[in-house]
């Protein structure tokens, strides 16, 4: 079972009843398999994808104030976008339950940024759990439920990147299906769910009563332990136990540690601090930021403890960057130890010397944005222009990488549009229009506030949504464009030219992306109209995620047909390998073109592009599959 | 590491099947008794990006395999191969796609197949190459080509006692419902190819 999974599974056996979440790697499986789940069961619990993580959090927080058991899920930097009522629902508290889940991604596979957020535990205090592996999440998750309906307070679950995407055997519990329908009830009572200051003040000191409380039942939270009697205390936090635990017996150390097993970071429960204080030597092991060995290390000063404490801090055995690794934990155990490192620990291999070309990811071969970001390319090329290229966050970040070069700035979600109204105000010399690419659902995730704050203050740019009819780079989640609900039910989809309109966009274009002639057109005319007008304007181009519609075609027994090169027409200009830069077209070593079969999912846009026609179908194709590559949407 | 560990490491291009082909061969194990534990690559990886999945059978805690310890490396794909080799120890075994996937980048040089094979040669004593998508696309569908290189593997006797062909028939099964069949006929495709 996924680490994720594991987690869905854990809240399920605690009688979860209301789930929200914004998808992001590595949080996104949790509410898949929530609202898998309650597909099967018939919509219990509630489960839905919101437009961002502060509406979920603010959505849970609703469900959670009328006695409901919700949960709120998103990676890190979700976190950010949720501060607010993230905050203020620790003031509040909850009348049922409310578990914050935040995945942080250590070494950024997925991500903009590396953040601890067991430090927004302590900044908002709220507890912090974490699981120290897939195989107790479930059991972390379940218990979080049950202590947040205990003391009436949110709580935050925390998992890294290893905890979230590995995979083990999990053993399962009985799911209270009565339990999960909720049952929500609002009691009327302005001085325990407004926080304005006559009611916050008194707040604040009920919740540092709480925080004192907390830290001392916390020390016997289930899933603290405590192996072994050495002389050398080892803390092990969250994956880090794992890592301490595998390192230990590799170096055959067991009769010379303790090994303490932390879920309970934030706040370090002050009995078991104390108990970690009374050893001489103490290895903290935890990815991410040095947060136990900070609040360890102001207990053993307060006890005037004179303990040696190796971690990230001052002489560090272990790095403030990156994932844990067996290799780290080894060596610094053996420093700790006194003893050499084994070789594979203290020098691991290098890779080879030879320098390999690098492999970023790309756009699938088929995806619509690449016919749409050439378009963009010739169309700003026909017009002179030098525009800045104000990005965003998903698949169309890609566009960042050569040939296309249309990101030239990726802040956060929403930020395209955002800062776009920044640049279009301020640009001087030859940077002349400014250019802000969205997707469909970053756009409903935080891109109508600025889209409305650029119509009112006249900003000039011109907004892109691609909009392939999905959460592409997540999996394929729905979002209020797609016309269908978390657990499959078919609703009315909103369209993006009428929300921009709506806000009063006064000119919005509808594009083709696998027509390049008509995104060219288009784009063109769109371009044209910013600089004149000095007004936004709003593309949308339309086409679908090419892995949603390979699905859609394989489900309805339509088969794409792939291309080839007729090798007599291929000059070997290389503009499909260079400028298109599809993915499936190689160049051949006389410069002409070839096409993997394996890759290739007959999109067709390689024979529009192609200045001398050498691109053919093997076959008629089937012109279902054209309309299908438009519109297909995922289907739950 | 300790004879009750076997250390995985499955590489390609994201897309080709790695995160299924690292679930069969778990499932496999599970299905014999054995821990597993397997770390995946998710999220900006997922296509066309350079994968890395690290499965761990036996007696194993941590998710990642530290390099220069692993027993054998599954690649399904040339360049994968020769840039994840360093995770391999001394008397491992690598298995591998004879199928070379050039990154999509303009003006990029790309090592020979018999370069890349010897970056692979330089950590592994034993190289296994098959023609896995070749056969995969022969049959009719590249998606298989990850099972032609488990049966391969198996046939070459990479996962010692912890799993097998009924044990990996019976966890395909499970891993891919309804795809089950073809994706059995290629293992034992596979199996052929490595005699």
């Amino acid at each position: 079972m996924l680490g994720n999974v594991a987690i869905a599974r854990g809240f399920l056996e605690a009688g979860l009843q209301f789930a929200a979440a914004y998808p992001g790697t590595p949080s996104t499986e949790i509410v898949e398999a929530l609202s898998t789940a309650s597909r099967v069961l018939g919509g219990k619990p509630y489960v839905e994808w919101s437009t961002n993580e502060k509406v979920a959090v603010e959505a849970a927080l609703g469900a959670a104030i009328a006695g409901v058991r919700a949960v709120a899920t998103m990676k890190h930097v979700g976190l950010n976008v949720a501060a607010d009522p993230f905050f203020s629902s620790a003031y509040l508290g909850v009348s049922g339950a409310l578990v914050i889940v935040t995945a942080d991604d250590p070494w950024m596979w997925s991500s903009q940024n590396e953040q601890d957020n067991r430090w927004y535990g302590l900044h908002a205090y709220v507890p912090v759990i974490e699981p120290t592996g897939a195989q107790d999440a479930k059991e972390a998750a379940r218990l979080a439920l049950s202590y947040s309906e205990k003391y009436k307070r949110p709580f935050i679950l925390r998992t890294t990147t290893r905890i979230a995407h590995t995979r083990v055997p999990v053993d399962t519990g009985e799911i209270p299906l009565e339990k999960l329908e909720p049952q929500g009830e609002f009691i009327k009572d302005p001085s325990k769910w407004t926080l304005v200051p006559q009611y916050a003040r008194r707040k604040r000191l009920e919740l540092l009563d709480f925080w004192d409380k907390v830290s001392e039942e916390l020390a016997d939270f289930p899933l603290n332990s405590v192996e072994g009697s050495g002389d050398i205390a080892v803390v092990g936090v969250g994956i880090g136990y794992r890592y301490a635990k595998e390192a230990i017996s590799m170096l055959g150390a067991q009769d010379k540690i303790t090994l303490f097993k932390v879920s309970t970071s934030v706040p370090l429960p002050r009995a078991l601090a104390e108990k970690i204080s009374s050893y001489d030597t103490i290895l903290v092991i935890e990815e991410g930021d040095p947060v136990v060995e900070m609040q360890l290390k102001t207990v053993l000063q307060e006890l005037g403890s004179r303990a040696r404490v190796y971690g990230k801090h001052g002489k560090p055995l272990l790095p403030r960057y990156g994932e844990l690794g067996l290799e780290k934990v080894v060596s610094a155990l053996s420093t700790v130890l006194g003893i050499e490192p084994p070789t594979w620990a203290k020098e691991p291999p290098k890779p080879s010397g030879q320098k390999l070309p690098p492999r970023p990811p790309v756009l699938c071969p088929g995806c619509p944005y690449r016919g749409f970001f050439y378009a963009l390319r010739r169309a700003v090329n026909k017009l002179r222009l030098k525009p800045v290229y104000s990005g965003d966050i998903g698949c169309y970040s890609l566009g960042v990488n050569p040939p296309f070069y249309v990101q030239d700035t990726i802040i956060e979600m929403g930020g395209s549009i955002g800062a776009g109204n920044g640049f279009s105000h301020v640009l001087r010399g030859d940077r002349d229009i400014v250019i802000a690419i969205i997707g469909d659902s970053t756009f409903f995730h935080s891109g109508v506030p600025p889209l409305i704050n650029a119509v009112y203050n006249k900003a000039p740019l011109l907004v892109i949504v691609l909009d392939n009819h999905t959460t592409a780079m997540t999996g394929h989640q729905p979002h209020p464009g797609t016309g269908v609900l978390a657990i499959g039910e078919q609703v009315e989809p909103m369209s993006i030219e009428s929300v921009a309109r709506g806000v009063g966009v006064e000119k919005v274009l509808v594009a083709d992306p696998f027509d390049v002639k008509d995104s060219e057109t288009k784009l063109v005319e769109a371009l044209r109209y910013v600089k004149e007008n000095k007004k936004p304007a709003v593309l949308v181009a339309k086409g679908a995620c090419i892995l949603v519609a390979l699905r859609t075609a394989a489900k309805n027994g339509i088969r794409p047909v792939p291309y080839r090169v007729n090798l007599e027409k291929c000059t070997g200009c290389g503009i499909c390998y260079t400028a298109f830069n599809c993915p499936a077209i190689y160049r051949r070593p006389d410069g002409k073109a070839e096409i993997d079969p394996a890759l290739c999912t007959g999109c067709g846009v390689c024979a529009e592009i192609c200045p001398f026609k050498a691109f053919e179908p093997v076959e008629e194709p089937n012109p279902e599959w054209f309309k299908i590559m438009r519109t297909a949407r995922p289907v739950y | 590491m300790s004879s009750n560990t076997l250390n995985l490491v499955i590489t390609g291009v994201g897309g080709q099947g790695q995160i299924t082909l690292a679930r069969v061969i778990a499932e496999a194990a599970l299905l014999r008794g054995v821990n597993a534990i397997v770390a995946e690559t998710h999220g900006l990886s997922q296509r066309g990006g350079t994968v890395i999945v690290h499965v761990r059978l036996g007696e194993v805690e941590a998710p990642l395999i530290p390099p220069g310890t692993a027993d054998a490396i599954l690649a399904m794909e040339l360049i994968e191969a020769a840039r994840y080799a360093y995770y391999l120890r001394k008397g491992s075994i690598a298995v591998v796609n004879d199928y070379l996937v050039p990154p999509p980048l303009p003006k990029i040089e790309v090592p020979s197949r018999d370069e890349l094979l010897g970056i692979v040669r330089s950590y592994s004593d034993r190289v296994v190459l098959v023609p896995a998508t070749h056969e995969a696309l022969r049959i009719g569908d590249s998606r298989v080509a990850n099972m032609i290189l488990l049966g391969a593997a198996i046939k070459s006797n990479i996962f010692k006692d912890f799993i097998d062909f009924s044990s990996a028939e019976e966890a395909i099964k499970r891993v891919l419902g309804r795809a089950a069949k073809p994706n059995i006929e290629a293992l034992h495709r596979g199996a052929d190819l490595a005699k």
